[in-house]
């Protein structure tokens, strides 16, 4: 908004730039362009192994793209965190640039979680800020050039795709002949929010975290909600009724946890390949607009998952008569 | 799960990374900002205090102004109302002293008049009786004795027969104030005998006496109300109506 | 029909699900819109409620889309 129109210009030179580049690499523009094929990624759920794996007690462990993107998702949010804590340090009061932005989020989201959680705002505000900011932040990595197009060539039988080179160092792919091409691409930097065990992880803790909260408020009371025997002699149909919908709550806190994982896995994931299917399609121009799109559902996903899980933890605080079962349709 | 990609060690890592995410989060990232937010509203609410004691003092300050000025008004006005009344007596003085002043002067200078008018009408009597018997002397021929002629003249002139008036011979006046008009001023004697007369015979108190050329001889006493025309003018008037 | 055809039908049938949950969020959408014409006052609210409501209901479509992903990549 407070760009000069130099910049303007700037900008605009940029992006035609760019485009003349696209059409000059990805097409046979005129015959002077190199027509790169723009290959179809393979869509693999699982996230590919960039070493060797380890044998751990729990499983195989490997270093994945995933990985590294949760690693640069750490550093930024650690590199936000300095900025933060220094610049309050500092005694500002009004913090500028993207730790503004930060602030302002954070400060909504605070107003939120004030008006939802009352008096327990200062123990489940963090956790709202934390769920937020990762997956924004995670979502957003997809973002970045490079990511999940850029990664290591493993030979393996039963690969998707053939290989052209272009320099030393430089390899492009292109489609497979037949049904058994010789090629895997493993890329560096996979979008974290793709990987289902960011996603179960973080809904295994916020499921956690909301029974932590039900008990440390309620205490041994919370758990009459799910073993509802209360009544059950005293009135002897609805009792079992209670009973019946008690262990419904249980269930409910499973699928919670299933909810939330693949809600925001499988936004994240659909959106990813959607704009590999755009981009081999158009392979110019036509993705940044659904990038426009990607950045405004991460962002969402993000917001609705910190939302939801602060909502059931102010109820769990809350206690019996607030639910509406929305757990156990979401 | 396999097929999904869900690996105890992958899941594990995650679980810490949030954890320590989680630690990062609330210790410096959120702690901070909640504590600038309070400040931040402590701030604000210090302005606001501040600003609310700005505009009381101010408020304040107008009152304390309005009073001022209201007060100022109010001696203002009391200092132009003594001004002006004092400059109305002054005024009233100034007037009442002008024309006690300008009274003074105008009586004084209508005595004057008065008194210059009788002189020269006093001096007239003598030489307009003498014109008068030269005329009748050629008229009628040195008939008369000279003495005898200046008292019918004066007579004629004045009304005043051998210290009686005549006019008041057979009317019946009464009234306090007596006015005695004259065609020319009358001499001393003739206004003393003419007083004593007139005084003696109606009661009067006080006797003025007034010259009026116009009745050309006689005398017009005025008593009370009532006028007794003893003028020539009057009889001629008379005349004049009993031959018509 | 040979197991791949199989699969693709499959994922292809999974995702009628995602009808419903089109649906369900133009039903959401219209009621915010109409809400936030009534009273515009309280429109950041709404908007807060309305997505969560499109959340949920998008979630239907997402679970038609994870199931249609397993059906042709997973198994």
């Amino acid at each position: 908004m407070t760009e000069t129109p130099k910049q303007k210009v700037w900008g605009r030179w940029v992006v035609l730039a760019a485009f003349v580049l696209g059409l000059f690499l990805f097409t046979g523009f005129f015959g002077i362009g190199l027509a790169i094929p723009v290959v179809m990624p393979a869509v693999v759920l699982p996230t590919e192994p960039l070493t060797a794996p380890i044998s751990t007690p729990f499983g195989e462990f490997f270093l994945s793209g995933t990985l590294v993107a949760l690693l640069f998702a750490d550093l930024v949010i650690i590199a936000i965190a300095i900025g933060i804590s220094s610049a309050v340090k500092k005694g500002k009061l009004i913090l500028t640039g993207i730790i503004g932005g930060v602030e302002a989020l954070l400060e909504m989201l605070h107003g939120m979680t004030e008006g939802t959680a009352g008096k327990w705002t200062k123990q489940i505000f963090p956790w709202f800020a934390t769920i937020t900011l990762i997956v924004m932040i995670a979502n957003w990595t997809e973002m970045l050039p490079g990511v999940e197009t850029i990664g290591k060539l493993v030979k393996e039988e039963g690969g998707h795709y053939a290989v052209q080179a272009v320099g030393p160092f430089l390899n492009v792919v292109e489609p497979a002949e037949g049904e058994h091409g010789g090629y895997h691409l493993f890329p560096y930097v996979r979008v974290v929010s793709t990987d289902l065990n960011f996603t179960v992880a973080l809904a295994l803790v916020a499921v956690v975290m909301i029974q932590y909260f039900g008990v440390k408020s309620q205490g041994a009371n919370y758990f009459s909600k799910f073993w509802a025997t209360g009544t059950l002699f005293s009135k002897p149909i609805f009792g079992v009724i209670d009973f019946g919908v008690g262990l419904l709550e249980i269930v409910s806190e499973f699928s919670k946890v299933l909810s939330f994982a693949f809600r925001l896995f499988g936004n994240i994931f659909a959106g990813s390949v959607l704009l590999f299917v755009i981009g081999s399609l158009v392979p110019v121009f036509a993705q940044s607009i659904f990038y426009l799109l990607e950045f405004f559902v991460g962002a969402i996903q993000a917001f609705v998952f910190g939302l939801l899980a602060m909502t059931f933890m102010a109820q769990a605080t809350q206690g019996h008569g607030g639910e509406h079962h929305e757990e156990a349709h979401a | 799960m396999e097929a999904l990609g869900i690996n105890g060690s992958f899941l594990l890592v995650q679980i810490v990374n949030l954890i320590i995410v989680y630690v990062v989060v609330s210790k410096w990232i959120v702690g901070p900002i909640i504590s600038m937010l309070e400040k931040r509203r402590e701030t604000i609410a210090q302005g606001i205090e501040d600003a609310r004691v700005a505009s009381d003092a101010r408020a304040n300050a107008e009152k304390e102004a309005e009073k001022i000025v209201a007060e100022a008004q109010a001696k203002a006005s009391q200092v132009v109302r003594e001004a002006t009344e004092r400059a109305t007596a002054a005024a009233a003085d100034v007037k009442a002293a002008a024309a006690a002043e300008a009274s003074k002067a105008r009586e004084k200078a209508l005595a004057g008049v008065e008194e210059e008018r009788s002189r020269i009408l006093g001096d007239l009597r003598g030489q307009v009786a003498a014109l008068s018997i030269a005329a009748t002397q050629k008229l009628v021929g040195e008939a008369l004795d000279e003495k005898r002629q200046h008292t019918l003249i004066a007579e004629f002139f004045t009304g005043v027969k051998a210290g009686k008036i005549v006019v008041l011979e057979d009317a019946k006046l009464s009234g306090e104030d007596a006015e005695i008009t004259s065609a020319l001023p009358l001499t001393s004697s003739e206004q003393e005998s003419a007083k004593k007369e007139v005084l003696g015979k109606t009661g009067a108190q006080a006797v003025t006496f007034k010259v009026d050329p116009s009745i050309l001889g006689g005398l017009v006493i005025k008593v009370g109300d009532k006028v007794v025309d003893g003028s020539v003018s009057g009889k001629l008037d008379g005349l004049r109506s009993n031959l018509r | 029909m040979d197991a791949n055809a199989a699969k693709l039908i499959g994922a292809g049938l999974a995702m009628i699900g995602a009808i419903g949950a089109g649906a369900g969020i133009g039903i959401v959408a219209s009621g915010a819109v109409q809400a936030m014409g009534r009273n515009p006052d309280a429109t950041g609210t709404i908007q807060t409620n309305m997505i969560l409501g499109i959340a949920f209901a998008e979630a239907v479509a997402i679970y038609c889309l994870v199931v249609a992903l397993l059906i042709l990549f997973v198994f």
